[in-house]
């Protein structure tokens, strides 16, 4: 390095033409010290707006916690979030509810209907993006656009002959209505999500289980599905995500309380609980985030690479 | 293994059989029993288009909740997307933390469905509430949000401006997709940032921009959790949109016909929305396709 | 058109990297500059610099009379063609090469008379209702030139602009923009040219004068036969030329008539050479030889190096040798007829460089000691 540095003044000096004034030099850098300044300046801006919307985003979570933990006299006197005289008292008495069940039982049912409709969806989107990305057979295109169709068909049409359809067979009042239609591929966001992965990824390693023997089935499970991983985990976690928040759904098929989500429980519990007692519904609020808060923040890079992948290919 | 044609069929067929017993045929069960008079006592009986010419005719409700749904769709829409593109326009200025605030903000968009976000909402525009104390502290005078009938369904287009994250994890991957010499050959050619943006942002990202205003009007036409739990419909049905009605027609008065006939002009208006938006695409929105060179 | 000028121009990066180490170079008005080196010798950086896509740390921008470092890139009078093309994705060829004039809101009927202009000096008539992924690269190519002409700039600034071609294209495309520079300047509006590329075939044959970087700092600034007759130095002598000049790294004893001595062989370069030399009696130093710059002589000769042929390569016209020298590997070019004369069968050859042809380096400084004044 050093070697060469006699190399480059040699042929500056060479160019003879280096008349700089120090003024100018100097004007120059002020010049450029002055850009820096202002874009740390329009940086900031752009920080402080982050930064309050963010603040807006995230207070009400906050508050809701610090509210759980607050008295009910306290909950509509105190914007701040910590309480003055923090109590679990909410907690306990929320978790006993007025039904005969305690909201640990709510839970499980949820469990119960998110188990088999995020297994079921996996399976069935996989083997449904599977056929549509990777075979021919005839009727391909009109089940293609069918899928589609039903991503765009709002769900209020179809809802009121589902329900009779669910009476008929005898499945009110069960959790089946709420999971056997995702189990069928029923989600088409989910499958179109698959079709498109798949379709990015090349066909070579398939191509090579076949010259090594593996027929279809072999190459789902042995090549795709591996392949296929992370975007199977944002399905799954979607699902989960949606399935945990989905209230319509146990609202119009659940009828006995034994059997209800935690959504409805929620819901029953502002309906059943004293008017005053809110510490009671917050403080069950904030159990019913829980799980999903803490899944996004253990998985938050499936949920940023599902919807962008997801959206800019939709 | 078997006949290759019919292969993928096979792979299919679970779709195939979930789109019939699901989809499909509640489809047209759908619309046939919108030309019914069925209350689930007796078989469904023909009453031809009776339940759309009372609909149009005699039910005031109806009236209102079509007009409610409208103004909280075209309000909600392009408030949530204005918000979240601008948000997506500022963090893609190269930030540090950029995938902090990111995540701050989507964190709403995955809770947001949830009854308990709901039940938040109802304690914090209370009349004593976290948003009016914050306004009297901040000197202005407290609101009334539930007792106010365009107030009450203001709180729930904030609500869901609040979940903008999803559409801005979306707009901000399309801003990050684009091409950085662009702004520097519109830079060369002395366009400044409102100009860039307009003629080589705005442009380049109608896809997604075509993507999340269909997603989001489907979503917004069919809102029921936010009036269901936070307003209950009220005060003075301002908050009843037409998906709470035909809840309740549907589920809390039997009356199946005619909460399908509700339903079917929900669907009608939302496809030809739909399908307007497609067509018009062709004008708009620019695809990218396959680069041949 | 105006000249350029930088002064003392510097970069310094965030995180205190020094991309730019004070340049200076003036590009007089319709002169063709070739800007190149290896990659991360900031040549696009400078060029950048000069465009306003990169802020200045240090020294000025000069266009014409105006320090432009304070100025944004429209503002700059300066147009540039993209590695990439840059071509917005969703305007047709036609709104393309119009955009800049748009912006600046001249009457319609202006920009369109210029459009066409343009649109018949570079031949893309029949492309200007198309978008830019139906058009082919050196369609593309075209269309990102009349987007730069379009705007009669003071000073055009092309950023690798042919890479993206294939040989054919890019050699064809060379001597486009050869001929339209020309052109101009026979229609009396001499384009200013800054040209970035790392190519030097490309250097040598489009660029009026050259500037060689390496590291962030000027080489040399030459026109293509000074910087091929008459490097400054180790480092431009490598650069420039091809096959590449083979550099001999050993000792030059005795300035007037000089013997280079490699290994346990010593050659004689003649009188020449030392009446040129600006060397101490005995020196380490490394002479450089271009390929066509040997002699083969026979073994009887009484001065050379002998080596052994390891490979040999045809080209058609003339065939490389590839010889071990022992202590350096040369390459040797002889014509096709030359080489079936000769007698390869004991593998074994003996060189001579060519006297008026030879450089000399000082090893240590990389600087040419071979360039006397008189030989200018």
């Amino acid at each position: 390095m050093d070697a060469r540095t006699p190399v480059s003044a040699a042929s500056a000096a060479h160019e003879d033409m280096v008349e700089l004034d120090s003024e100018s030099l100097i004007a120059s850098r002020a010049y450029a010290a002055r850009q820096l300044r202002s874009e740390r300046i329009s940086a900031a801006i752009r920080y402080a707006l982050l930064v309050a919307v963010g603040f807006v985003m995230l207070y009400p979570l906050i508050w809701l916690i610090g509210a759980s933990l607050k008295t009910n006299s306290e909950i509509f006197a105190n914007p701040g979030f910590i309480p003055d005289e923090p109590t679990f008292q909410g907690y306990i008495d929320g978790w006993k509810t007025s039904t005969p069940y305690t909201f640990g039982h709510f839970f499980w049912n949820t469990f119960l209907i998110i188990l088999p409709k995020t297994i079921g969806t996996a399976i069935s989107a996989t083997a449904v993006a599977y056929g549509f990305a990777r075979f021919e057979f005839p009727g391909k295109k009109i089940l293609f656009g069918t899928l589609i169709a039903t991503l765009l068909l709002p769900n209020v049409v179809t809802r009121i002959p589902q329900y009779l359809l669910f009476r008929d067979i005898g499945w009110l009042d069960s959790f089946l209505p709420l999971w056997v239609p995702s189990a069928l591929a029923g989600d088409a966001f989910f499958v179109f999500m698959l079709v498109q992965f798949l379709r990015a990824i090349p066909r070579d390693m398939e191509e090579a289980a076949r010259v090594d023997g593996a027929n279809s089935f072999q190459t789902l499970i042995f090549i795709i599905v591996p392949m296929l991983a992370p975007a199977l985990i944002s399905v799954c976690l979607f699902q989960f995500m949606w399935t945990m928040n989905d209230f319509l759904g146990p609202l119009i098929y659940i009828s006995s309380v034994d059997k209800y989500p935690v959504s409805l429980a929620l819901k029953l519990s502002i309906d059943t609980t004293e008017a005053f007692e809110w510490n009671r519904i917050l403080a069950m609020s904030v159990l019913a985030l829980a799980p999903a808060l803490i899944v996004f923040f253990l998985a938050q890079k499936y949920f940023i690479e599902g919807i962008s992948a997801g959206g800019v290919k939709g | 293994m078997g006949n290759g044609r019919f292969l993928g069929l096979g792979y299919l067929s679970p779709y195939i059989l979930g789109l019939l017993a699901f989809t499909a045929v509640p489809f047209l069960a759908s619309l046939y029993l919108s030309f019914t008079d069925y209350n689930l006592m007796s078989a469904p009986k023909w009453s031809g288009l009776e339940n759309y010419i009372d609909l149009f005719t005699r039910d005031r409700t109806f009236r209102k909740s079509l007009w409610i749904t409208l103004i909280y769709v075209f309000t909600t829409v392009p408030l949530k997307l204005a918000f979240a593109l601008f948000i997506a326009y500022i963090l893609n200025y190269r930030l540090a933390c950029i995938n902090v605030f990111r995540t701050a903000f989507y964190v709403p968009s995955i809770l947001g469905g949830s009854i308990a976000i709901a039940v938040l909402w109802r304690y914090i525009f209370a009349d004593t509430g976290l948003v009016n104390m914050a306004l009297t502290g901040l000197g202005f005078d407290a609101v009334n949000w539930f007792g106010d009938p365009t107030n009450a369904l203001f709180t729930i287009t904030l609500l869901r401006m609040w979940q903008f994250g999803s559409a801005m994890v979306i707009f901000l991957a399309a801003l990050q997709s684009i091409d950085k010499t662009l702004y520097e050959a519109a830079a060369i050619d002395g366009a400044g940032k409102v100009t860039t943006f307009i003629f080589i942002t705005i442009p380049l990202i109608t896809p997604v921009i075509f993507f999340n205003l269909i997603m989001q009007m489907v979503q917004a036409f069919q809102e029921f959790n936010g009036p269901y739990i936070i307003t209950e419909g009220g005060p003075l049905k301002s908050t009843y949109l037409l998906s709470l009605y035909i809840y309740e027609e549907a589920f809390q008065n039997f009356n199946m016909g005619y909460a399908s006939a509700i339903a079917w002009v929900l669907f009608l208006i939302i496809m030809t929305l739909t399908v307007v938006a497609f067509w018009s695409s062709k004008k708009w929105v620019y695809y990218a396709g396959d680069k041949r060179s | 058109m105006a000249r350029l000028q930088l002064r003392n121009l510097e970069k310094t990066y965030g995180n205190a990297f020094k991309a730019v180490h004070g340049i200076n170079l003036d590009v007089e008005e319709g002169e063709f500059m070739v800007l190149v080196g290896p990659s991360g010798c900031a040549k696009s950086t400078t060029l950048r610099m000069i465009a306003g896509l990169e802020t200045v740390s240090g020294g000025e921008v000069r266009i014409g009379d105006e320090v432009v470092n304070a100025l944004p890139p429209g503002k700059r009078g300066i147009a540039m063609v993209f590695q990439n093309y840059a071509l917005y994705p969703h305007m047709k060829v036609r709104s393309n090469l119009s955009f800049g004039l748009r912006i600046q809101g001249l009457p319609k009927a202006e920009i369109a008379a210029a459009t066409d202009e343009v649109a018949r000096i570079l031949e893309i008539e029949p492309l200007l209702d198309r978008l830019p992924k139906q058009l082919s690269g050196g369609q593309a190519q075209r269309v990102a030139l009349g987007r730069a002409l379009i705007k009669k700039p003071e000073v055009f600034l092309f950023d690798e602009p042919l890479s993206n071609l294939d040989a054919k294209l890019r050699a064809s495309m060379r001597v486009r923009i050869i001929d339209l520079h020309r052109r101009l300047k026979q229609e009396g509006k001499p384009a200013t040219v800054v040209y970035v590329t790392h190519d030097q075939t490309e250097a040598m044959t489009m660029g009026d004068r050259i500037c060689v970087m390496k590291e962030g700092r000027i080489m040399q600034v030459a026109d293509p036969k000074t910087l091929y007759n008459r490097p400054a130095n180790l480092f431009v002598a490598g650069f420039i030329g091809s096959p590449e000049m083979n550099l001999m790294a050993g000792r030059v004893e005795g300035p007037s008539d000089p013997v280079f001595s490699l290994g346990g062989q010593s050659v004689r370069l003649g009188r020449e050479v030392g009446s040129r030399l600006d060397l101490s009696s005995a020196a380490n130093a490394t002479v450089g030889v271009r390929p066509q710059h040997f002699e083969l002589v026979g073994s009887e000769a009484e001065s050379g190096l002998n080596g052994r042929v390891t490979h040999v390569e045809f080209m058609g016209h003339e065939v490389y040798l590839h010889i071990d020298l022992g202590d350096a590997r040369v390459i040797a070019v002889v014509g096709t007829e030359a080489f079936e004369a000769m007698d390869l069968s004991g593998e074994q050859v003996r060189l001579r460089p060519n006297a008026t042809s030879v450089h000399v380096f000082d090893t240590a400084s990389g600087e040419n000691v071979s360039l006397s004044k008189q030989a200018a």
